[in-house]
């Protein structure tokens, strides 16, 4: 085709595709393993996160819906022509202390997702505070390649309260307030089930109230997340993008 | 005498979402002025092709009226203030009109305006303005784009005199200027090096040897077959080159001219192969057929192809579909 053509690609350049850093923040704490639908209690009790826990066997936990939702995310980020060239994710998760499990990569070149363990308490401070490093570190990297870059994105999912150091939380509230009144960050506070604190993470969002999933409707969730990361990936030089709040009612309480 | 090449194609995106194409390119020859203009509509905003129009136009109107006026004047900022004053009020007008908000209307913009040997430069926003010098590519403003790649300043926003940048002076030895939106930057604007791509002098250069009409629909096929698939933005691009005077058409070229032109300004090229080239570039200047050029040149379609493919490779014929034509021009 290109050989009838008046402009061939030898004459012209070839800019890397700028990029959308996105960071997931998730909880992993002991409450990560609630179980809903079907199930047993088995008569027994475990202490863990703050509190005393029924023991059950059948269902599904929060932390295998999650696993799921996050393998439907990269499923549909694939599928994705624009998003798979732009996104580049990595992965934090929170319970007694912060662990990057994922450093950033392309979803083509990415390894396997781990596997998530619920224990532990939830240290939500540390694992924003963490994601914020790894998010201006990757920006940095793009700034140091010459790669054009959009605000990077925090997704924080969790169904507990925080319990780590206030200090760090206080920091991270602080941190993330911050870089979304500055327009540095886009934040989507995600709170799970019913033992989520809305009131802690609306404090991460100063532009729009935190979202509270029904129930575990991580798919939507994620299937919603990825179409907008292709937004953003379609927007253009000039466009601040708008986030389809639209899109989020559908499945999410404001 | 200055001419204009312009061309815009709606992106891959907007494609998907049935949104119109949101750049918007402008050309006006009045008062022995030529203007020219482009503007990229903001994404986000739903207006913004409306808004993106009527600031091309505006800008070149204005320009045109009043070249020696806005040349004159060495306050710059003053310049900027009455330029995006005047425009603002167009805009609150049309925002009246289809009862919207003027951010509705958002776009950047882009400008370049000769008259004499003297040229004025706008530029708001992102997109890139190329100037041709010496017979190099060179730029003269590069993009605005903030931290983020999402983010630049419009002709609405309020900080946009701050980034605003008004250029003038002498031409001297520049000969064509090029106004790029983002999405053409992509495939003609390094930017890393900060560079612009080797297409585009080849499309000054082209412009002062192909006929304008031919140029502009080749150009067009460009745009929508290579450059639109390397972003999902729209993609437009004006140019406006003077003319070479020196250059009366290819039939009037010393032997030597025609040899660089052909691509052989290294390899010998026999009298005889010589001819044939001319011939059929003589004969394709109304559009033939393979197999007509074939008979005309009395020679078998194989070896015939060799030339075509030369003088495809050269630009000096195009091929749509299987209908060959010329496209340098043979004599003016």
């Amino acid at each position: 085709m290109s050989s009838n053509m008046l402009l061939r690609v030898q004459d012209l350049v070839n800019n890397p595709t700028p990029r959308v850093a996105i960071c997931l923040c998730l909880d992993t704490s002991g409450s990560m393993g609630v179980v809903e639908g079907d199930c047993v209690e088995t008569g027994e009790t475990i202490y863990d996160d703050g509190k005393t826990w029924n023991l059950v066997t059948g269902g599904t936990s929060r932390i295998d819906e999650l696993m799921s939702g996050v393998e439907q995310f990269y499923d549909a980020i694939r599928e994705d022509e624009m998003a798979v060239y732009s996104a580049e994710i990595c992965v934090v998760t929170f319970n007694d202390r912060a662990t990057c499990v994922m450093d950033f990569a392309n979803i083509e070149r990415q390894e396997d997702f781990p596997e998530l363990i619920a224990t532990g308490d939830t240290a939500m401070g540390e694992g924003v505070n963490l994601a914020l490093d790894l998010l201006e570190k990757r920006k940095q990297e793009y700034k140091d390649k010459g790669v054009d870059y959009y605000q990077p994105w925090l997704v924080l999912m969790t169904d507990g309260e925080p319990n780590g150091s206030p200090g760090e939380l206080a920091r991270a509230i602080q941190r993330t307030t911050d870089m979304v009144n500055n327009k540095k960050l886009t934040v989507f506070p995600i709170g799970i089930g019913d033992e989520s604190d809305m009131s802690t993470l609306n404090s991460f969002s100063p532009k729009r109230p935190a979202l509270k999933l029904k129930g575990l409707k991580f798919r939507e969730f994620f299937v919603w997340l990825s179409q907008s990361v292709s937004r953003v990936s379609q927007s253009t030089p000039g466009e601040t993008v708008k986030l389809d709040i639209e899109g989020i009612k559908g499945w999410a309480e404001l | 005498m200055w001419n204009t090449i312009q061309c815009a194609v709606q992106g891959r995106g907007h494609i998907k979402t049935e949104t119109p194409c949101q750049d918007k390119t402008y050309a006006l020859f009045k008062n022995d002025i030529y203007a020219i203009a482009l503007a990229d509509g903001a994404g986000s905003a739903k207006m913004s092709h409306y808004g993106a129009e009527y600031v091309t136009k505006q800008i070149c109107e204005v320009l045109t009226d009043d070249f020696d006026m806005y040349y004159a004047e060495e306050d710059g900022s003053a310049i900027k203030r009455k330029i995006v004053n005047d425009l603002i009020d167009g805009l609150q007008k049309i925002a009246i009109n289809y009862g919207c908000d003027i951010k509705e209307l958002a776009s950047t913009l882009l400008v370049a305006a000769v008259k004499d040997d003297k040229y004025i430069l706008i530029h708001i926003g992102d997109g890139v303005i190329g100037y041709l010098k010496d017979d190099e590519i060179k730029i003269a403003s590069h993009p605005e784009n903030g931290e983020f790649v999402n983010t630049t300043v419009f002709v609405t926003s309020r900080d946009v005199l701050h980034t605003m940048k008004i250029i003038k002076g002498k031409l001297g030895n520049i000969h064509g200027f090029a106004l790029m939106s983002d999405g053409t930057e992509t495939s003609f604007y390094n930017k890393k090096d900060k560079l612009l791509a080797p297409a585009l002098k080849k499309l000054m250069k082209l412009s002062q040897i192909m006929e304008v009409s031919c140029l502009e629909r080749e150009t067009m096929k460009s745009f929508e077959n290579i450059i639109k698939n390397n972003t999902t933005d729209d993609c437009s691009i004006i140019l406006l080159v003077e003319e070479d005077y020196s250059f009366h058409g290819y039939n009037l070229l010393p032997r030597k001219e025609k040899e660089i032109m052909l691509g052989y300004s290294n390899a010998l090229l026999s009298k005889k192969r010589m001819q044939r080239f001319g011939e059929i570039l003589n004969f394709l200047v109304f559009p033939n057929t393979l197999f007509s050029v074939s008979r005309k040149i009395y020679l078998k379609k194989k070896y015939t192809m060799k030339y075509i493919d030369v003088l495809l490779e050269q630009n000096l014929i195009v091929k749509n579909k299987e209908i060959y034509q010329t496209a340098v021009i043979m004599e003016k």
